[in-house]
């Protein structure tokens, strides 16, 4: 019995530590070519660890690789991401916060029916809607910019964060609402002071969840933005398709990993709020 | 003066109806109890008297004004709900402040209240808890406190003892009742412990499907049930209900009763009031305390005893009559045993009779 469970354990252990270098072997690839020269790079084994650490390829990804025409590196496409991205998800979140609000604890004749409206645009693809929008940011002279990004953004992520919480407001008891309105507040009174504060673990889901989005987005980023309002994964897709005399494969992947750390940091910070949050409601208590 | 006055009130949700013509009038100062199966439209009616529910046609009158279009704020009510509804992320302390900061009153004045109710509900120490780090009876408390941080001229408490222990219940039961002394603020309480129900209410509606079934005093509904629910419903454990016929033996309407171990013609004190229902089926119901053992020389029937429930003060019977199973609450040292036969007898002056097809009460 003992050895049995003793071989139980090496054997889940084996697979795990299978699956865990299945899924990092690609990161650390990446890692260790960003940090090769390219003589090393083109010389040695893509497995293999650095000789000598130099980070020349990241200054170059960050500020001079050439991204088509331009030879500025990334920053300048980072920083339209962050500037896209912070308030595309505040107010993405905001308005799904109040939406679900709405929909669960202040229902109306149709409520059901918005709702359910809303839910549809989680399921609707992005092509279907590519020219319309480009239509409608026209008209509001939004188009090719930042501005016009976030508005985007903000429109398709309103149906998935209103589903998120008003799931989540579904699990708050009606009887709270009535209590603070027999205690004098009003609608919003209501929602800062006692819904909001009970609401953590789903803000924090669905930060995480739009954060992730929004700045991993190409398609709305390359279809509705050009020049200097282009978000950093088309740039990472204009560095990485630039043709140069050689393959920079370690400015490609420097390249990379700036594009994508800030959803990795993001993860490793609020993570562990993001699992509590998707199992919260689960279970009572 | 009256403090509430309900007038034919009717709530549907949907197709449901779940109040069904509801008309209730409560003087200033009194305890109303309203009791009643679950699901039966007690809370629905609460809702309604609070207005956080609109009646679908009535009218609810507090005070002397018509509050039909009244926002619930502006009502002048206090209200305790079943599940307490604790804002979970205010500590004790903020739970009781909320409604007066909402209301603007003077942080001095809500620090003085804070400090009277927490001295009166003896919940001075837990004020910087979260409700989560309270027990139920604190809980509940905590929950009585924030109502009684007003000075409403109606209470509002939506069943504020169903999920506390027996134990609690009774402890908390008997403060409310102090609590109504010394405030003398009119209160609705609803409940479906008939217990509860008897000993805090000042009147009592017993309600059933969305109906009144009978609107009195505790005592009214006790000896003069409206008819079976209501004498079925309140009373524990519940009224003896005995299927007789109705008939005139030597000048008396009476009715026979046929034991285990005998038979015998008993007449109705006053039984010329029934004589509409001569040669009728009745219903007789007599409550387990009014039965009794019989002295040596009057006359009793003789009923054997299938078994015994002591509950301390009092041993319960059960025997049968006319068929039907019948329990009699006697001192413990009158009871007989499992088989022992006891000489028993009916107390008739408050017996009551019900026409079993309207199940209402006769005479
Ligand atoms: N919003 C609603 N929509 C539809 N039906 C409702 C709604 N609220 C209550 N009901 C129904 O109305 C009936 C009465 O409910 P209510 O909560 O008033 O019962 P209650 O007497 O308080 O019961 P309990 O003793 O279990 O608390 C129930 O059958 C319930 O299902
Ligand atoms: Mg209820």
């Amino acid at each position: 019995m003992d050895n049995q469970n003793k071989l139980w354990r090496i054997a889940l252990y084996g697979v795990l530590l299978y699956a865990a270098v299945y899924y990092l072997l690609p990161l650390y690839v990446m890692v260790t070519t960003s940090v090769k020269s390219m003589d090393e790079i083109r010389a040695g084994n893509l497995i293999a660890l650095p000789m000598s650490i130099t980070f020349d390829a990241w200054s170059k990804a960050w500020s001079s690789a050439c991204t088509g025409v331009d030879c500025g590196g990334l920053s300048g496409y980072f920083w339209n991401s962050v500037k896209m991205v912070i308030p595309a998800v505040l107010i993405s979140t905001s308005l799904g916060a109040i939406n679900g609000y709405v929909l669960s604890k202040w229902r109306f004749r149709g409520s059901e029916l918005t709702f359910a409206l809303i839910l549809f645009g989680v399921f609707i693809p992005f092509q279907v809607v590519l020219l319309p929008m480009a239509q409608t940011l026209g008209w509001f002279g939004l188009a090719r910019s930042v501005a016009g990004l976030i508005f985007v953004h903000v429109v398709f992520g309103i149906a998935s964060t209103t589903l998120f919480f008003r799931n989540y407001y579904v699990g708050i008891p009606d009887e709270l609402i009535k209590a603070a309105r027999l205690d004098g507040a009003g609608f919003w009174r209501i929602f800062f002071k006692v819904v909001l504060p009970m609401s953590t673990p789903i803000v924090m889901v669905v930060l995480i969840w739009q954060f992730t989005q929004i700045w991993n987005d190409f398609l709305f980023g390359v279809v509705f933005s050009s020049g200097d309002s282009q978000p950093i994964t088309v740039g990472l897709n204009n560095l990485a398709n630039t043709s140069t005399s050689v393959k920079e494969y370690n400015v490609d992947m420097a390249a990379a990993i700036i594009a994508a750390l800030p959803t990795i940091v993001v993860y490793v910070l609020a993570g562990k709020y993001f699992v509590r949050g998707l199992t919260a409601g689960a279970v009572k208590g | 003066m009256g403090a509430l006055a309900i007038k034919n009130v009717t709530k549907r949700f949907g197709d449901t109806h779940i109040l069904k013509g509801i008309d209730i009038n409560i003087d200033s100062g009194q305890f109303l109890i309203l009791v009643g199966p679950s699901g039966c439209g007690k809370s629905t009616l609460m809702n309604i008297i609070a207005g956080l529910e609109a009646p679908t046609s009535g009218e609810v009158q507090i005070g002397d004004r018509v509050v039909n279009d009244v926002a619930p704020k502006d009502r002048d009510i206090a209200m305790v709900f079943q599940s307490y509804a604790l804002y979970p992320t205010m500590n004790v302390r903020q739970n009781i402040a909320f409604g007066m900061e909402t209301r603007g009153v003077p942080r001095k004045e809500q620090d003085e209240t804070i400090a009277r109710v927490a001295k009166m509900l003896q919940i001075d120490h837990l004020l910087d808890r979260k409700p989560g780090q309270l027990s139920g009876g604190q809980r509940q408390r905590v929950a009585m406190g924030r109502a009684l941080a007003r000075n409403p001229t109606l209470f509002l408490f939506d069943e504020p003892l169903s999920n506390l222990d027996a134990k609690l219940r009774v402890e908390m039961r008997t403060e409310i009742k102090q609590l109504h002394h010394r405030l003398k603020t009119t209160i609705v309480y609803v409940t479906h412990d008939q217990i509860e129900a008897m000993t805090l209410g000042d009147r009592i509606a017993v309600m059933k499907d969305g109906v009144i079934q009978q609107f009195g005093s505790p005592e009214e509904i006790y000896e003069r049930p409206a008819n079976l629910f209501v004498a079925g419903f309140i009373g524990s454990p519940s009224m003896n209900f005995i299927d007789c016929h109705l008939a005139e033996q030597d000048g008396a309407v009476g009715v026979s009763l046929q034991s285990e171990g005998g038979a015998r013609f008993v007449s109705l004190p006053d039984g010329q009031r029934f004589a509409g229902h001569l040669g009728q089926k009745v219903i007789l119901g007599v409550r387990p305390e009014q039965i009794e053992v019989a002295e040596e020389d009057e006359p009793a029937l003789l009923c054997k005893v299938h078994l015994t429930e002591p509950t301390g003060p009092d041993t319960m019977i059960f025997t049968q009559i006319n068929g039907k199973e019948v329990i009699a609450r006697v001192h413990p040292r009158a009871a007989g045993r499992p088989g022992d036969s006891m000489r028993l007898k009916l107390d008739l002056g408050k017996v009551v009779l019900f026409d079993p097809q309207s199940e209402a009460r006769l005479g």
